[in-house]
């Protein structure tokens, strides 16, 4: 039977994780997506438990990324979506750390909500497709625009890939590894989702299908793995030369020297 | 699909009909076994009317919006329809590189096997998926690209 708090947990932290995207606030951004990044580490210790006791669970999600006008619909949101929670977590030692995890993830928003100057117009989603002040041109916007698509799926794809394989390795230099790689794709999709918010084309990465995260041939997967990051390293040198801005030439450049050590990463699965 | 328009935009942000799709009568799946790339298609057919349609794919960005475009003309509209809308959708994006030509064959060949998997369902098979493999991958266009440069 498929769980639906792992299903739930997910679709939080995509929220939290999205919504820091979209607040410009710095330091509500920044703290959104520290309690984000609680609610994946929480996502995997669900996804431990769930296997210990032989169950399953998958990467179904019923969600909507909600185009919000402001910072408090947004925070109004996370607000109900942890409330309605809460009631499914259970008694476990993992569930009361969850639960007062949640608490305090409550209390930080009802903070926000109090303070009416928190109430900034979200421009996230207004899909004006400008990079800050910068005069790109309308071609180098669209290769932007593309590639921050696909990469942002890809990151949001590599992270629950990896994770999936984590959760089922014995191996503790494998588990060691695949947290390598996962922490790097987490650091990349917040580059990248930040990037489409500055740009106002913010969206959820799509839903992976069981035929993209089941792997039935872990060696032809890590193969190809490293054949993706390869043909990622030529999409961001291709864009490095095609975008005529230092800051993000260097950007990309060094997004694409990660995805060589990545490389590197994956070869010692192998 | 050179120039990025509201409706690419959309389609992008939120593509049409993704995910799966409870209870379909045909699943097919079309996969380029270079890349590894592959669509899959749920259908609903009612007689000759494809009353719902879903589809999911690790593909690439045309793929996701030539997906999206042509599930959303189809749906509602029957097997003729089906067959001359990824032809439509052509028309509608304007001149395709070959890479984006690859994106919508697997598209539409993933549909393609969904409605073969409904007649072997419906000829009594016990067939979970129907599988095509492409002809055509998206690296060989990608590789003769680079060799054209």
């Amino acid at each position: 039977m498929i769980n639906k708090t792992y299903q739930k947990k997910h679709e939080l932290w995509l929220s939290l994780t999205f919504a820091s995207f979209a607040i410009t606030d710095e330091a509500i951004k920044s703290r959104l997506y520290d309690f984000a990044q609680i609610a994946f580490r929480h996502m995997k210790w669900l996804g431990l438990d769930i296997l210990e006791n032989d169950e399953n669970y998958n990467y179904d999600r019923d969600m909507l990324l909600y185009k919000r006008d402001s910072v408090f619909d947004i925070i109004e949101a996370l607000v109900k979506e942890v409330e309605d929670i809460q009631s499914i977590y259970g008694d476990s030692n993992l569930a009361q750390r969850i639960k007062t995890d949640d608490i305090y993830l409550l209390e930080y928003l009802s903070q926000i909500l109090k303070d009416e100057s928190n109430n900034k117009a979200i421009t996230a989603f207004n899909m004006k497709r400008e990079w800050l002040d910068k005069n790109l041109s309308g071609e180098q916007i669209d290769a932007l625009t593309i590639f921050l698509f696909e990469e942002s799926y890809k990151e949001y794809e590599l992270i629950l890939v990896y994770a999936y394989m984590q959760a089922r390795t014995q191996n503790i230099k494998e588990f060691g590894i695949y947290q390598d790689l996962i922490d790097e794709s987490h650091f990349h999709l917040k580059s990248f989702g930040n990037m489409m918010a500055i740009m106002g084309i913010l969206a959820l990465p799509r839903e992976l299908h069981e035929m993209t995260y089941v792997i039935k041939d872990v060696k032809q997967f890590i193969v190809d793995g490293i054949a993706e990051e390869e043909a990622a390293k030529v999409m961001c040198k291709e864009l490095s030369d095609a975008i005529k801005d230092e800051e993000l030439s260097k950007f990309f450049d060094f997004i694409n020297y990660q995805e060589s050590y990545h490389i590197e990463l994956m070869q010692k699965l192998l | 699909m050179n120039n990025l328009n509201d409706e690419t935009l959309e389609n992008l942000m939120e593509p049409k009909n993704y995910g799966k799709l409870e209870n379909p009568t045909g699943v097919g799946v079309a996969l380029d076994e270079k890349t590894k790339e592959y669509v899959i298609f749920y259908t609903i057919l009612d007689g000759d009317i494809i009353t719902d349609v879903s589809y999911a794919t690790n593909g690439c960005q045309d793929t996701v919006v030539i997906g999206s475009m042509y599930s959303d003309m189809i749906k509602n509209n029957n097997l003729e329809y089906a067959n001359d809308a990824i032809q439509r959708i052509t028309e509608k994006l304007g001149e395709l590189t070959k890479e984006q030509k690859v994106c919508s064959d697997i598209v539409f060949t993933a549909f393609i096997a969904s409605i073969k998997n409904c007649e072997n369902r419906q000829n009594g098979e016990d067939e979970e998926l129907h599988v095509l493999k492409m002809k055509e991958s998206c690296e060989a266009t990608n590789m003769e690209n680079t060799d054209d440069k």
